[in-house]
């Protein structure tokens, strides 16, 4: 009873944050910023005078030069956005781990008989891999609502790739949660692979989508 | 039970996902599917002709970055004659295989990701003529200053997306590879 309060008030304060993370971007993003695209082409050659005055080896060098990479440029090797990628695939990998190392079957509880079977282990190589996965996925929530709350808006429908993504890796974290929490405070044995199995599934189509 | 429930969970999730998917991209979404390349952003532009003809005057936006509407709009002949108070006009021929390959390869018949979001944002309504003006761009840029690009010499538009986007050209629009060109260091 108290870890299901615990639970519900756990999604309750993710969807809020969700809200609160949305409705802020909304708020921003009123800046008309679509400049007229003559404000460049009035500093820039146009294909007119392209025609006119440049020769074809000059044109091809330019249109070469308009689409080559920067190299004055060096990618970081850790930033916010990276944390939450890495986070979220360790997360899978996780999950994948604990689902390959099912905990035995055990005996606890009243009518338990230790002589015949041996007790439930509720701290074994199962409970540690998931612990680690439910740690991952809500670190991996945390950083992605962090680094890419703009990225989040209701306005642009749930056809959205990155609401899609959102919707599916809170859900699936949750699940994950919920499952871990199912078995880890329960005196005997409980069913909970399905969930958290569904939440690994939601959680890596997320991950797909907007790979 | 439980394994038959499962498998029908999964069965379900992965039909739904088909569906959805193969609206909007029938014959690449396999492909998408079992792939592990990264399809965050847009296809590149793989037309030379395009990136020739495009790139002269600015940056060759990739095709995906707009519905195949738009494309038809904005490289029509006559159009063309006043491109944003310019004349682009084309060859017959040039401008054939252009128009071409843009719609081929437009928003809607992309799976990127950015693709997506460009077609879930401009099936209804008019077709946009500018991508400065989808809502999730405008979103992404809303917290650009004047100083940082209307007023900055190397940008001075959105239009200008390789003037901050380090991969623009790959088709990479990631924030860890913006660099805002003139801006005094921190």
């Amino acid at each position: 009873m108290k870890i299901g309060s615990k639970f519900i008030r756990l999604i309750c304060g993710l969807c809020l944050t969700v809200v609160a993370l949305n409705t802020h971007a909304e708020q921003q993003g009123v800046v008309d910023l679509a400049y007229p695209a003559h404000a460049y082409l009035s500093d820039t050659q146009t294909r007119l005078l392209v025609e006119e005055t440049v020769s074809q080896e000059k044109y091809t060098q330019k249109s070469a030069a308009a689409m080559e990479t920067r190299n004055d440029f060096k990618e970081p090797l850790f930033t916010g956005a990276k944390a939450h990628q890495y986070l979220g695939l360790a997360t899978l990998v996780a999950a994948a781990a604990t689902a390959l190392n099912p905990a035995g079957g055990g005996c606890e509880g009243a009518g338990c008989n230790v002589q015949t079977k041996p007790p439930r282990d509720t701290n074994g190589t199962h409970a540690q891999l998931a612990k680690v996965t439910g740690v991952l996925a809500v670190a991996t929530v945390i950083t992605g609502l962090i680094t890419h709350w703009d990225d989040f808006a209701l306005e642009d429908g749930w056809a959205d790739p990155d609401n899609l993504h959102v919707l599916l890796g809170v859900t699936g974290a949750a699940a994950m949660v919920y499952a871990i929490n199912k078995s880890a405070n329960s005196t005997t044995p409980v069913s909970h692979a399905g969930i958290a199995e569904l939440g690994a599934a939601a959680m890596a189509i997320g991950v797909r989508l907007t790979w | 039970m439980i394994v038959k429930m499962k498998s029908k969970i999964g069965a379900l999730m992965a039909g739904t996902l088909m569906l959805v998917y193969n609206a909007a991209s029938a014959e690449s979404f396999f492909e998408w599917a079992t792939t592990f390349t990264r399809t965050k952003g847009v296809q590149p532009v793989m037309n030379t002709q395009y990136l020739t003809e495009c790139g002269a005057c600015h940056f060759a936006y990739q095709p995906a970055l707009l519905p195949a509407r738009s494309w038809e709009t904005l490289l029509d002949g006559k159009a063309l004659n006043k491109h944003f108070g310019v004349d682009a006009g084309l060859e017959k021929d040039t401008l054939q295989i252009i128009r071409d390959y843009a719609t081929a390869n437009a928003a809607e018949n992309s799976f990127y990701k950015l693709a997506r979001k460009v077609v879930s944002e401009t099936t209804a309504g008019e077709a946009p003529l500018r991508i400065s003006e989808l809502r999730f761009i405008k979103r992404k840029h809303h917290s650009l200053t004047d100083d940082m690009a209307k007023n900055n010499e190397a940008v001075k538009s959105l239009s200008n997306c390789n003037a901050c986007h380090t991969q623009a050209n790959t088709g990479v629009f990631d924030e860890d590879t913006i660099l805002i060109p003139n801006l005094p260091s921190e």
